[in-house]
């Protein structure tokens, strides 16, 4: 069995790549699928803190291909959720550390014991970002409704069509209804048209997501939770289930939760 | 792994580098280039070259210029990253024309037609990417915010032309820029500069096109043109 290997990737910092690679990783777990969230974010890990097992981190994945660790000993397994590990990144080196073949040798192995493999990948254009995107099967691009970020997006996108990955799919991360009603913020309509890719998931400002990544509990895990159910659907369209995109309407100060099908 | 492709097009030959490591690159087209056959095939061509995601500097294209020179080949354009095309600029203006191996034109002939023809692009433009290219260039698409166009002759651009373009970028002031929807960050003619006006124009899909009249640069629907 070989999993699928999706990296998450963004070309902006500050975006939510960590945040959606747990999220999603959560999302998937709960639904009996066997995930790996890997860090690739070498000498700035955050990975391990959104999802609450900094304080278990043994070995990292430097270790493992450096020689020093097995695979096995260094995955980390979710205390919430046994079917989730996190292979985390090394705090004390760069990205030099890894190079791309031993990135691919890396997947390979995970892919074996996994159905999913999320790579999380770190911000930039240079060697971080080409060895987390060398593994990928798929390509998840996160970005806000900004011009700033969506100018990355788009720069990130034609650099994964020219390494001949399928076409990446999108996520509207941080997306606030409010202001877009005002005219204030770009609305999906808008960035859909400079990126030109097939939206997978619209992700609304959510306060409680600084909350939940300060606890080390990601949002996925609470239906309640507005960010964590957005997360929750995109975890769902990525096994294929066909679920309605949400129409966040804020006329009552709060996300009403009528759902709508968003005609793409 | 992808291997080096080539395609005669009308316009010469179009050359993908692939992505294997750099010698074996050169190895693998010195050999292709002496293949039986192969020589009246390339000989004299005009070469596009698309480097991909590759990153060549100007040692790694001197490389290539030469092999193709002693082919009687011309490097006429390059397909790629920023710092690819910065090193194709810099090379272009630092070196020689090429060989000189043809008999020269007589004197009383039309000016060479060599680098006039047109560069079809069928894919989005989008930011970072560069493409320049001696002729006219069409691209089938958009061009996104961030990504350069710079063309010696006309751009035309079926899709949204956002980002920025240069036509008739050695000074050819006739050139023109012509999209389907025309909302450059900065369109540039000849020696002439134009940006998009500060307050947002509400966008309208209708073709239009850019040209210089009398010393400045007017945009007007294509139907009147």
């Amino acid at each position: 069995m070989a999993g699928r290997v999706i990296t998450i990737t963004s070309g902006k910092g500050g975006v939510g790549k960590t945040t959606a690679t747990a999220n999603i990783g959560v999302a998937l777990a709960r639904r009996g699928k066997r995930v790996a969230c890997l860090d690739a974010d070498i000498g700035l890990r955050n990975l391990d803190v959104v999802l609450g097992l900094e304080n278990r981190i043994v070995y990292d994945l430097v270790d493992v291909v450096e020689g020093r660790a097995r695979l096995r000993q260094a995955l980390i397994k979710d205390k919430r959720l046994p079917d989730l590990c996190l292979l985390p990144a090394a705090q004390t080196r760069d990205k030099t550390a890894v190079k791309e073949a031993q990135m691919l040798k890396l997947v390979e192995d995970l892919k074996k014991d996994f159905d999913f493999i999320l790579v999380d990948s770190p911000a930039g254009i240079e060697v971080g970002f080409k060895n987390a995107i060398a593994p990928a099967d798929e390509v998840i691009i996160v970005t806000t409704p900004e011009v700033s970020a969506v100018r990355d997006a788009d720069r990130i996108i034609g650099l994964v069509e020219a390494a001949e990955k399928p076409a990446p799919r999108l996520i509207i991360n941080r997306l606030r209804p409010a202001m877009v009603k005002r005219g204030d913020m770009l609305d999906t309509k808008d960035v859909l048209e400079v990126l030109a890719v097939e939206l997978i998931g619209i992700v609304p400002e959510d306060e409680g997501i600084i909350t939940s990544t300060n606890k080390g509990q990601p949002a996925a895990f609470d239906d309640r939770s507005p960010a964590g159910g957005a997360f929750t659907r995109i975890g769902q369209r990525l096994l294929g289930e066909d679920v309605p995109f949400m129409v966040f309407d804020d006329s009552s100060g709060l996300f009403d939760r009528v759902s709508k099908f968003l005609k793409r | 792994m992808t291997p080096i492709s080539f395609k005669g097009t009308r316009e010469g030959i179009h050359i993908s580098l692939g992505d294997q490591p750099w010698r074996e690159i050169m190895d693998e087209l010195g050999q292709q280039l002496v293949r039986p056959g192969a020589q009246s095939f390339f000989r004299g061509a005009r070469v596009q070259l698309d480097t991909g995601a590759r990153l060549l500097g100007v040692t790694e294209l001197e490389e290539l210029i030469a092999l193709m020179a002693q082919h009687q080949m011309t490097l006429t354009s390059v397909i790629g990253e920023a710092e690819t095309q910065d090193a194709f600029i810099k090379l272009r203006s630092a070196l020689p024309a090429p060989p000189e191996i043809l008999p020269a034109p007589p004197a009383e002939a039309e000016p060479p037609a060599t680098d006039a023809t047109a560069l079809l692009i069928h894919r989005t433009i989008r930011s970072g990417q560069l493409i320049r290219h001696a002729g006219t260039i069409v691209v089938i698409g958009d061009v996104n915010p961030g990504a350069e166009v710079i063309a010696e002759k006309d751009i035309l651009v079926w899709g949204k032309l956002r980002g920025v373009v240069h036509a008739g970028a050695s000074g050819d002031a006739s050139a023109m820029v012509g999209a389907l929807y025309l909302a450059p960050t900065q369109l540039r003619i000849g020696s002439s500069i134009a940006r998009a006006p500060d307050e947002k124009r509400a966008p309208v899909w209708s073709a239009e096109i850019a040209r210089i009249r009398d010393g400045q640069i007017v945009v007007e629907p294509w139907n009147a043109a």
